[in-house]
């Protein structure tokens, strides 16, 4: 088998040409690209010109505490080639849910890419961390998940973390995080990191990060908080189709009322699409079919940080820890003022019993002050 | 205890100058308006209408009416913070930070006096007393926490450098949802101060008769003569 | 002597599956699972709000996606006494038709196939010979010669390219792969065909819960309103793309799936003695025209098959507290009542106690506790779930089109129906109920839009959706059956609130450790006296382990 130095890899326009498609093909594969990475019409010679010469970069795509919708999610990634990614784009190393080799082969798959490719290869994280204890919660191959990411981490090029579970822990790291899932940034320093969070990500926010990568050898541009700004820059509201039904102040009241059946916004059955930042209303999702809120369910905020304990889903404000159940921050507010109510009526009771010498002597005062007159 | 066998002699002040009692008017107006708009955009009334989307706009209007008086509201803030520098002795920053042994000796002496009324004779002041003073300095914490999480939600529906600037404040606390609370919560500290501060307003007034209540609006107050040496030196930030 | 081997991790599969096996004489002796990673999603679920509830278990997997949130809303409102809408009954039966086909045909090409089909040898297939065996087992019209030639191509280039990817280190000329070099590589084409195919399908759950992986669901019904004159509701065109993905997904499995399978089945027909395993089946039931509530008009019914013996079909009890319960003598957790208690899931406790070695680590303790799924029995039995339990109960039960699909399978392979019980059985089970399920699907499409044409758009019963109208204690407990077998939700609420949530998982059946008494689950059953050709690579295990279609995200949650 050939040896697989960087210069002897075909680069993927070789590849693409040579299972024919042609040139037009792949210059309308690289405006897609280059739209999808929110490039300006410019950029397309850019990235045809990375993808011309540009070969397969090794990844390792890890699996820790997750549900693997996320590897799920991506091979839904639907543009017209990027089903081929495993054959013409990445060289997926390792993955445990589609490589063929299992325990002591893929081990050493594994190994063989971190050591050939030392600094080179891409390591993408599916999944959070447990760190209770020794790392017992996530062992594989009689590692843990925390020894596994440690080793791995070092001689990647880059990190993404894929999901809200690499991302912010997702369901496993809502309260009360019995396992110490956490997310890959706070475990791994000085590496550069791309989140891209979601539960799931969009298939074609995956491949489209991915992508990125590849054509251009640099990491996309990333929010304050490190996800790619071509997807995460928007809230869900910002791009939602039923947003003039908010401002017109038509709500859905209840699901499945007359409001509901004419696609009125969704705001008071829960959504948070005003708090959410992804590319649902913009991009859709399964190839533009539809999303959350098309389907009349509301956003509930699967790319933010801790969006499992901002429930409940259908209401808008989320209870208030350590008063109760059931207590929102408006209930606690109309118990403060009541209170507040009752403490202004005593005092101003006890104001005229306590001070009534100081007021009437005012009104002596006053009344004295009068006959002068 | 005074027993009054005459009247006082009343010395008519001027302590609330024309830019201070502006400021408190534009300020007691916007926070109304906010809280009012705020609490229908965390909540809003089921409105059934025949119309089209396009024909309607009450719900952005409200939206449309927060910014607008958070805006002013974030104005009127800075020029009061301006004013405690230039402005007379009443209104100087001064009134606000408990700065001495003396300051705090004073608000447990108005607490006594005001609050839980174990002293009977008023407590003199002639601008903030102390306790007034320090509360009003915690009533600009919530100033500002107000508009940094309210601009800090803005920035992300704002191409302004202004709301722009604080776009560090979600990420903070951990994402807009977090911030939306925060914002949410803070509403609540506006409303009882309200509650509580009109009522001390109106106390004031009734014990002391000073005219706390009209002081606001004409900028007067009438101490007596033979305290107030005593009780205007508490405005002189010593 | 033995030898103890492990394989960790089994790859093509969800999740963290860790099997250690002593082979002994060229065979498996005695075989351990092993879950190896937890979440706790039980405890995490305590106290909160139980019309959520799906939402967070819709995270105990994206490959079974879908079944636990259908399986909670089931549950909710049973402990409520929701009655749900004509048409949420029949949306819910479409999606779950649309999860089976897809989990079931991602299962057989992408997580299973490697096993079967070697794609190197398919390097060497002649494209003219493939095409003719593919026309000859199918009317799919991608067959011909130069499609072939192409892929042949294409894949040498790749396999040239030194860089294997998701390909390298497999098992490649293992002597136990059977099939000629020409079925090899229509095994290949239709694994990137499926891969482009799958992709489609799941638009079915995107069009009525919003997008796929985890689409939503929701306490009541579903969101997605119907507004027949409206853009933004299931209108006329939602319903025409509904149809079309249904009709498409059916023509892939008649014409790509099931001639793969039985062409591939007829080379190794000798699986159909090995990997049986136990003999015990359980199945839950589910998809009635009638809505979930109608247990007689299950297109699966449920039973409970012991000993192989088909002639009998026991009935299943999910609220009897004697029936199915959970144990954790080898399990990495504790009860307050001791070890050796079984707690039915209402009852059911979800308390962590890790006692194995310190990682890294060599091999498990198999003697003491071993793994953090917790072991269900029925009445006392370790029971197979799954594809092959449900053929079985439908074929035990007498329905017609089980037997006409099981029947007529069993003769175009020319094997007996004790072939049935093993790996190749279960297998085939999953192609044959795909098949079953394509076709039921369109039924419940047709039932869809006689529905509305009669009037009926409503979605959603708000009546009970209110905190405020529930009870103060009340308990349910909701099931389906899942692509890898009957699961079932239990839920107890109290104050409003969630007191207790246990999921019984179907890979919790099959992959658990012993019970108490030292009886295997079904995995370490059906792995017994496996031949093994190379300790090294231990591709049988794989096969056997492979044909249950593990899920260990599930199996533990
Ligand atoms: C006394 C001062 C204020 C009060 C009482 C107040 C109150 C509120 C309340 C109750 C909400 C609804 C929150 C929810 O959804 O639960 C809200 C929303 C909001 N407020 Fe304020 N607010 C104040 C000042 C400000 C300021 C200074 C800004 C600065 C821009 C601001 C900007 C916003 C924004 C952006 C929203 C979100 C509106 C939307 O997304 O539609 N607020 N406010
Ligand atoms: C929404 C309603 C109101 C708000 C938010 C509010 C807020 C404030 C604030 C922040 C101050 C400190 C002013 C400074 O910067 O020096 C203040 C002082 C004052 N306000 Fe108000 N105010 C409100 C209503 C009223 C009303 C209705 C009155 C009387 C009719 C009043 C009378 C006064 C007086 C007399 C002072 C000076 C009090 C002192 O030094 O103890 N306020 N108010
Ligand atoms: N086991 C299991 Fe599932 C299924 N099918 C769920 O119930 O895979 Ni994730
Ligand atoms: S982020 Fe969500 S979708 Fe992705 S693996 Fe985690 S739970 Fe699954
Ligand atoms: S449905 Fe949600 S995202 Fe869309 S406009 Fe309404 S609140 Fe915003
Ligand atoms: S829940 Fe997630 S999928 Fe999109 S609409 Fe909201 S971000
Ligand atoms: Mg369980």
């Amino acid at each position: 088998m050939a040896t697989d130095s960087p210069g002897k890899r075909p680069t993927y326009y070789e590849e693409l040409r040579a299972k024919g498609y042609s040139r037009r093909d792949f210059m309308k594969f690289c405006t897609m690209i280059t739209a999808y990475m929110g490039l300006q019409q410019s950029g397309i010679a850019q990235v045809a010109d990375a993808l011309k010469t540009k070969s397969r970069i090794p990844v390792i795509w890890l699996h820790f505490q997750e549900c693997t919708c996320c590897s799920e999610s991506f091979i839904r990634t639907s543009h017209p080639i990027t089903a081929d990614i495993l054959l013409d784009k990445i060289s997926l190393d390792y993955t445990e849910t589609l490589m063929a080799a299992s325990g002591h082969q893929a081990e050493e798959a594994m190994q063989k890419t971190m050591k050939d490719h030392y600094g080179e290869y891409v390591l993408c994280v599916e999944g959070s961390v447990p760190t209770f204890g020794d790392g017992e919660y996530c062992c594989i191959g009689g590692k843990s998940a925390v020894q596994i990411l440690q080793e791995t981490a070092a001689g990647a090029k880059a990190i993404i973390a894929w999901g809200s579970c690499a991302c912010n822990g997702c369901v496993q790291a809502a309260k009360p995080n019995p396992t110490h899932a956490t997310p890959i940034h706070k475990l791994v320093k000085g590496k550069p990191i791309v989140k891209v969070p979601g539960c799931p990500p969009i298939g074609e926010v995956m491949a489209g990060t991915l992508v990125h990568i590849i054509a251009f050898g640099t990491l996309p541009a990333l929010d304050g908080i490190g996800r790619p700004k071509a997807f995460y820059s928007k809230r869900i509201h910002d791009s939602c189709y039923r947003r003039p039904f908010y401002d017109a102040g038509m709500f859905v009241e209840t699901f499945d009322d007359e409001s509901a059946k004419k696609g009125y916004c969704l705001y008071k059955v829960g959504c948070k699409g005003p708090s959410t930042y992804n590319a649902c209303g913009i991009m859709k999702w399964n190839n533009g079919v539809s999303y959350p809120i098309q389907s009349g369910h509301g956003c509930f905020g699967c790319t933010e940080e801790n969006y499992w304990d901002n429930g409940p889903i259908y209401e808008r404000i989320p209870n208030l820890a350590g008063f109760g159940i059931e207590s929102t921050a408006d209930k606690v507010g109309m118990v403060a003022l009541g209170v507040t109510a009752a403490g202004i009526a005593a005092h101003a009771i006890a104001t005229n019993i306590r001070k009534r010498d100081v007021v009437g002597n005012l009104i002596k005062e006053g009344k004295e002050a009068e006959k002068e007159l | 205890m005074n027993t009054l066998s005459h009247p006082h002699l009343l010395r008519r002040v001027f302590v609330w100058e024309f830019p201070v009692r502006l400021y408190h008017w534009i300020n007691a107006a916007c926070i109304v308006v906010l809280i009012a708009t705020g609490f229908i955009i965390s909540d809003p009334p089921a409105i059934l209408s025949g119309k089209e989307a396009y024909q309607n706009y009450w719900f952005g209007t409200t939206r449309f009416i927060h910014f607008l008086a958070s805006y002013i509201f974030l104005f009127n803030f800075i020029f009061r913070l301006y004013w405690g520098f230039v402005g007379n002795k009443y209104a100087s920053w001064r009134n606000f930070i408990p700065s001495s042994r003396e300051f705090w000796k004073d608000i447990v002496l108005v607490l006594k006096t005001d609050i839980f009324m174990t002293k009977r004779e008023p407590e003199n002041t002639v601008g903030h007393n102390r306790l007034a003073g320090f509360t009003y300095l915690l009533t600009f914490f919530a100033f500002a926490l107000q508009c940094l999480t309210g601009f800090g939600l803005y920035a992300a529906m704002s191409d302004w450098w202004l709301p722009n600037m604080f776009d560090w404040v979600a990420p903070l606390v951990g994402g807009d949802f977090m911030l939306r609370q925060i914002h949410h919560w803070i509403m609540w500290f506006f409303i009882l101060f309200t509650v509580v501060h009109v009522y001390l307003v109106f106390f004031h007034d009734y014990v002391e008769g000073r005219g706390e209540l009209s002081s606001m609006a004409g900028g007067w107050k009438f101490v007596e003569e033979e305290v107030f040496d005593e009780a205007d030196k508490k405005h002189e930030g010593k | 002597m033995s030898n103890r081997i492990v394989i960790d991790p089994i790859t093509r599969i969800e999740g963290h599956l860790r099997i250690e096996a002593e082979i002994k004489d060229g065979k498996v002796s005695e075989a351990y699972s092993a879950g190896t990673m937890v979440r706790m999603l039980e405890e995490i679920l305590r106290g909160r709000d139980p019309r959520d509830a799906w939402a967070y278990v819709g995270r105990v997997c994206g490959v079974c996606t879908t079944v636990h949130s259908l399986a909670s809303v089931r549950a909710v409102e049973d402990a409520l006494g929701i009655v749900i809408p004509p048409n949420a009954e029949t949306v819910r039966n479409i999606m779950f038709a649309t999860q089976y086909m897809h989990d079931h045909v991602v299962h057989f090409y992408h997580l299973h196939a490697l096993d079967w089909v070697d794609i190197v040898s398919a390097l060497k297939a002649d494209p003219k010979k493939t095409s003719e065996i593919a026309q000859s087992i199918s009317n799919w019209p991608k067959s011909s010669p130069g499609y072939f030639s192409d892929l042949q191509k294409r894949l040498t280039k790749f396999v040239e390219s030194g860089q294997l990817g998701i390909f390298a280190n497999g098992y490649w000329g293992h002597p136990a792969y059977k099939l000629p070099a020409e079925v090899n590589l229509i095994g290949v084409a239709h694994y990137l065909e499926a891969l482009e195919w799958q992709k489609e399908i799941v638009k079915v759950h995107t069009i009525f819960g919003g997008k796929n992986p985890h689409p939503n669901y929701l306490v009541g019904g579903m969101a997605c309103a119907i507004g027949i004159d409206d853009a933004s509701a299931i209108n006329a065109e939602r319903l025409a793309m509904v149809q079309k993905l249904l009709q498409d997904a059916k023509t892939f499995v008649e014409q790509v799936y099931i001639p793969d399978l039985v062409a591939i089945a007829s080379f190794y027909k000798d699986w159909g003695a090995i990997g049986g395993g136990l003999g015990n089946y359980l199945v839950y039931g589910d998809l009635s025209p009638n809505g979930y509530r109608d247990v007689s008009g299950y297109k699966f019914p449920a039973g409970a098959i012991l000993n192989k013996n088909i002639n009998e079909v026991l009935d299943v009890d999910l609220r009897n507290d004697s029936e199915v319960q959970e144990f954790i003598s080898h399990s990495w957790y504790e009860y307050a009542g001791g070890d050796d208690a079984g707690l039915h899931p209402w009852k059911g406790e979800t308390k962590v106690k890790y006692t194995g070695p310190k990682p890294p680590y060599d091999f498990l303790n198999v003697e003491d506790k071993y793994s953090f799924l917790k072991t269900p029995r029925w009445k006392g039995n370790a029971m197979e779930v799954g594809p092959l339990a449900r053929v079985l109960v439908g074929y035990a039960r007498g329905r017609e089109d089980f037997k006409e699909v099981v029947d007529s399978t069993l003769r175009t392979l020319d094997v007996p129906v004790t072939a049935l019980f093993s790996t190749l059985g279960r297998t085939a089970a999953r192609g044959l109920e795909a098949k079953l399920v394509a076709g039921w699907a369109l039924e419940f499409y047709d039932q869809l839009i006689s529905n509305i044409k009669n009037g009926d758009s409503r979605m959603a019963n708000m009546e009970k959706f209110k905190p405020e109208t529930w009870p103060k204690q009340c308990q349910g407990v909701g099931h389906t059956e899942a692509p890898r077998g009957g699961l079932a939700h239990w839920i107890v609420i109290e104050d409003q609130k969630i007191a207790n949530y246990q999921l019984v998982v179907p890979s919790t059946w099959n992959a658990s450790p012993r019970d108490k008494e030292g009886k295997s689950s079904a995995y370490e059953s059906a792995l017994k006296d496996t031949p093994i050709a190379d300790e090294h690579k231990p591709m049988e295990i794989l096969r056997t382990i492979h044909s249950f279609d593990p899920c260990l995200a599930c199996a533990v949650h």
